[in-house]
C-alpha cells in the first residue's frame, strides 16, 4: 500500500476506513517533474515514484536519528540500498530513533530496509518520531521477521558443486542399471504369465499401441529407409567406380540395408517416437495417481500398461523392419538403375545370388530384441516419473537417450556374434 | 463507506473508494450462459467473499477481472483502470498492483520457493540482487513459512505449505488487491483456520483489498467483511454475512440452512 500524506484526502488523522487505502492515482499520469539526474530510470518499474527515497543520519543530538524522506516502496529502495547497507554493519552508534515526519509512501519492503538499518529488535523496538498513518504498524510487523532474512547460506564453491554432481550422477547410473535389470526380470515374468494365460492380455490397448506406435510409423520409417538406401548406392557407386567395380554397388546396398540399416533405422525411429510417448503417457498417469488407482483396484500396472506395449512392439517391429528393408532396397535399386544403367533383372539376380536370404534373417533376427529393449525402457521410465513436471521431462529424455544407447550397444554385440558365427 | 452498510451490488460512491467495479458483465461458453448483466462493486480495503454453487462461474469471474479471459460483454474497472481496454498503458498501470493465488498454487515447479517469490521482484523492480533475496525471504516469513522451506521445490512441500508459498509470491510486490481462489480448499480445519488468520493479518498490515472465492463457511465468518452470492448469472445477494443469513432465500437459504451451514455458523 502506498498511502500518501499529500494526497487530496487530507492528513492521517482524517483518514477513515475506506479512504485510508486510497492511492494517489494522479501520480500515475503526472509529468516526470521530479526526475533527478543521478537516478537510473532505464529499468524503472511501472510507476513513476513521486519522490526519491532519501535518508540522513542526524548525529547532533545525544542519540543518532535516522531521518527518512520521500517514498520508501519496493520501486524506490533499490537505489539507496548500497548507501544504507554499511549502516547495518555498524557495531555501535547505529541509530535507534527514526524520524518519519518526511516519509511519504511506505510498503513492507521499504519498512524492511528502514528496520534493518535501525538498532532495534522485537523486544526493544526503535523509537519513532513524527506522524505517519502506517509506518508504526508496518515497522512493527516487519520487525518480527527481519532477523531471519539475511541468513542466506554461503554459496558452495564451484569445484565442490562439480564434484558433488559427478558423484551423484555416478550413483544414479549404478542405481539405473540395477533398476533396469530388475524391471527386465519383472517384465519377463509378466509376459510369461500373459503367454500362459492369454485371456488376461488386454487386447484393446495392445491394438491401440500397435496402431499408434507401429502403423502410424510406417510412412516415416519407409521414407527414411528409402533415402538411406539411395545414399548407400550413391556412396558405393562413387567409391567403387575408381576400382572399376561399380557393379558391386548392388551387393553393398543389399548387405547394408538387409543386415544393418533396415532394422537400425526402425529401432532409432521407434526409440525416439514411441519411447517418448510411452514415458509421457505412463508418466502423466503416474502424476495423476491413475496408477495408484489401478493398484488399489487390484489391476497390475505391468499387466495393464507394460505387457500390451511389449506385445504390440514385438509384433509391429519386425513388420516395420520388413517394410524398411523393402524401401531401402528400392531406394538403392532406383539409384543404381539410373546412374549405372543396370536393368532391374540384373539388380535382383545379383541380389539373390550374392547377398542371399541369410542376410535378411540376420537383420530380422535383431528385430524382436530391439523391440523388447525399446518397450521396456519407455515403460520403466514412465513408471519412475514422480509427481512433478521436471521429473516428467527428465524421464522422457532419459528414456529416449537410454533406448538409443542400448540399441547401438546391442547392434555392436550382434555384429560380434555374427562375425564369430561367420554369417 | 463502511462495508456493513453496503448492501447492494452497485454502490453510489466515488471511484477512488472502489477497488473493483464490474458493470454489465456477461460470460458465455457457446450457448451456455454463465453470467448475464452482472454488476458488482468492491470497496477498497475490504475482504469480499464470493460464494456460489459449482458452475456459477466464480473462477470465470475472477479470470475476467484479472485479465486472463475477456468477458463476453461488460466493463471491468480495477483501481480506476479498464482491464480490457485496448490502451496498453491502461493495462500496464495495473501490472504489479494485484497478486493472485490460484486454486492449486500455480507455483513454478522447477523453481524453489525463494526463486518463485523472486520472479515478480526481479520482473517488476530494479532491486539489487542481494536486497531482492532479503525481501523474498521477508515475504516467505510473512506468509508463515519456516525459513528452511525457502530452498525447497514446490513438490517437496505439503499442501498447506504450498498455499503459503503461493501467498508469499502473491504479496511479493505489496499489491493493492489480493485475489484468492479457494485458499482453504483441501486443507485440514486447523491449517485452514491459521490460513484465515494469516490473510486477516496480512490484510491489516498491507492494507489489502481481498477478493476471496470460497466454499468454506468458516472462512466467510472469520475473514470476510462482505459476502457476495452468485446465482442465476448475477449477484443475488451481497452484504455482511449476518445480513445475508437473515435475508437468505432460495439457494442461499439452502447453503446457510444445511447441516454444514448450521454447524459452522451456529
Amino acid at each position: 500500500m502506498r498511502v500518501s500524506l499529500f494526497s487530496n484526502k487530507g492528513l492521517a488523522s482524517k483518514l477513515d476506513f475506506a479512504s485510508a487505502r486510497v492511492h494517489n492515482d494522479s501520480k500515475l499520469n503526472a509529468p516526470p517533474h521530479h526526475w533527478v539526474a543521478n537516478q537510473d530510470f532505464s529499468q524503472e518499474g511501472p510507476f513513476l515514484p513521486d519522490q526519491e527515497a532519501q535518508f540522513e543520519i542526524d548525529r547532533s543530538g545525544p542519540a543518532p536519528i535516522l531521518r527518512v524522506t520521500g517514498d520508501w516502496t519496493i520501486h524506490t529502495i533499490g537505489s539507496i540500498d548500497a548507501e544504507l547497507r554499511p549502516i547495518r554493519d555498524l557495531e555501535t552508534d547505529r541509530p535507534a530513533i527514526v524520524d518519519v515526519s518526511g516519509l511519504m509512501d511506505l510498503d513492507t519492503a521499504g519498512a524492511y530496509v528502514i528496520e534493518k538499518a535501525l538498532y532495534s529488535s522485537v523486544e526493544q523496538p526503535a523509537q519513532m518520531i513524527g506522524k505517519h498513518p502506517v509506518a508504526g504498524r508496518m515497522l512493527a510487523e516487519v520487525r518480527k521477521f527481519t532477523a531471519g532474512c539475511d541468513a542466506l547460506p554461503e554459496p558452495v564453491p564451484l569445484w565442490r558443486q562439480l564434484l558433488e554432481r559427478m558423484g551423484r550422477a555416478m550413483v544414479q547410473i549404478y542405481d539405473e542399471m540395477i533398476d533396469t535389470v530388475g524391471f527386465f526380470g519383472e517384465t519377463v515374468v509378466a509376459c510369461g504369465k500373459a503367454i500362459a494365460n492369454p485371456s488376461r492380455v488386454r487386447w484393446l490397448p495392445t491394438f491401440a499401441v500397435a496402431e499408434s506406435a507401429g502403423l502410424n510409423a510406417v510412412p516415416i520409417v519407409m521414407t527414411l529407409s528409402f533415402f538411406i538406401g539411395a545414399v548407400i548406392a550413391f556412396l558405393g557407386k562413387t567409391i567403387l567406380q575408381d576400382f572399376g567395380a561399380s557393379v558391386f554397388t548392388i551387393e553393398l546396398v543389399g548387405f547394408a540395408v538387409l543386415r544393418e540399416f533396415g532394422v537400425l533405422i526402425t529401432a532409432i525411429i521407434l526409440a525416439g517416437r514411441s519411447d517418448s510417448s510411452f514415458t509421457a503417457q505412463i508418466g502423466s498417469m503416474k502424476m495423476t495417481q491413475e496408477i495408484d488407482a489401478m493398484r488399489i483396484l487390484g489391476m497390475s500396472p505391468m499387466e495393464m500398461l507394460v505387457v500390451p506395449r511389449v506385445i504390440a512392439l514385438l509384433v509391429m517391429f519386425p513388420i516395420l523392419t520388413f517394410l524398411a528393408m523393402i524401401a531401402g532396397i528400392a531406394g538403392g535399386a532406383i539409384v543404381t538403375m539410373l546412374t549405372l544403367d543396370i536393368s532391374p533383372t540384373l539388380f535382383f539376380n545379383r541380389l539373390n545370388d550374392n547377398v542371399g536370404v541369410d542376410q535378411f534373417w540376420a537383420g530380422m533376427g535383431k528385430a524382436p530384441v530391439f523391440a523388447f529393449i525399446i518397450a521396456i525402457i519407455g515403460c520403466r521410465q514412465g513408471l519412475n516419473v514422480e509427481s512433478d513436471v521436471i521429473s516428467l521431462g527428465q524421464r522422457t529424455t532419459a528414456s529416449v537417450v537410454q533406448a538409443l544407447f542400448m540399441v547401438i550397444v546391442v547392434e555392436a554385440i550382434f555384429a560380434l556374434i555374427y562375425m564369430e558365427l561367420g554369417i | 463507506m463502511n462495508p456493513a452498510d453496503a448492501l447492494t451490488p452497485i454502490l453510489d460512491i466515488p471511484d477512488e473508494q472502489v477497488a473493483i467495479r464490474l458493470r454489465g458483465i456477461a460470460n458465455r461458453f457457446g450457448d451456455v450462459v454463465i453470467h448475464e448483466h452482472l454488476d458488482l462493486d468492491v470497496l477498497r480495503g475490504e475482504t469480499i467473499g464470493i460464494v456460489g454453487g459449482s458452475g456459477t462461474g466464480k473462477s470465470v469471474l475472477m479470470r475476467a477481472i484479472i485479465g486472463l479471459r475477456p468477458p463476453s460483454e461488460g466493463k471491468v474497472m480495477v483501481l480506476g483502470h479498464d482491464v480490457w481496454s485496448n490502451d496498453p498503458a491502461e493495462r500496464k498501470a495495473l501490472d504489479a498492483r494485484w497478486g493472485v493465488m490460484f486454486q492449486d498454487g500455480a507455483l513454478f515447479s522447477n523453481l524453489t520457493v525463494r526463486e518463485n517469490v523472486l520472479v515478480p521482484l526481479t520482473e517488476h523492480t530494479n532491486l539489487p540482487p542481494k536486497l531482492a533475496l532479503e525481501i523474498a525471504d521477508l515475504k516467505i516469513l510473512m506468509a508463515g513459512l519456516p525459513p528452511s522451506s525457502a530452498d525447497k521445490l514446490p513438490a517437496e512441500l505439503s499442501g498447506g505449505m504450498r498455499k503459503r508459498a503461493a501467498l508469499a509470491r502473491a504479496i511479493a510486490l505489496d499489491p493493492d488487491i489480493l485475489f484468492l481462489d479457494e485458499p482453504t480448499a483441501g486443507l485440514d480445519p486447523i491449517t485452514a483456520g491459521k490460513f484465515d488468520a494469516l490473510v486477516n493479518e496480512l490484510k491489516e498490515t498491507l492494507g489489502l483489498t481481498v477478493f476471496l472465492i470460497t466454499h468454506d463457511l468458516d472462512t466467510l465468518r472469520d475473514a470476510c467483511d462482505r459476502v457476495a452470492a452468485l446465482a442465476e448469472g448475477k449477484v443475488i445477494a451481497i452484504g455482511p454475512l449476518d445480513h445475508l443469513r437473515e435475508h437468505a432465500t432460495g439457494w442461499l437459504s439452502e447453503y446457510f440452512g444445511g447441516p454444514r451451514g448450521r454447524a459452522a455458523l451456529g
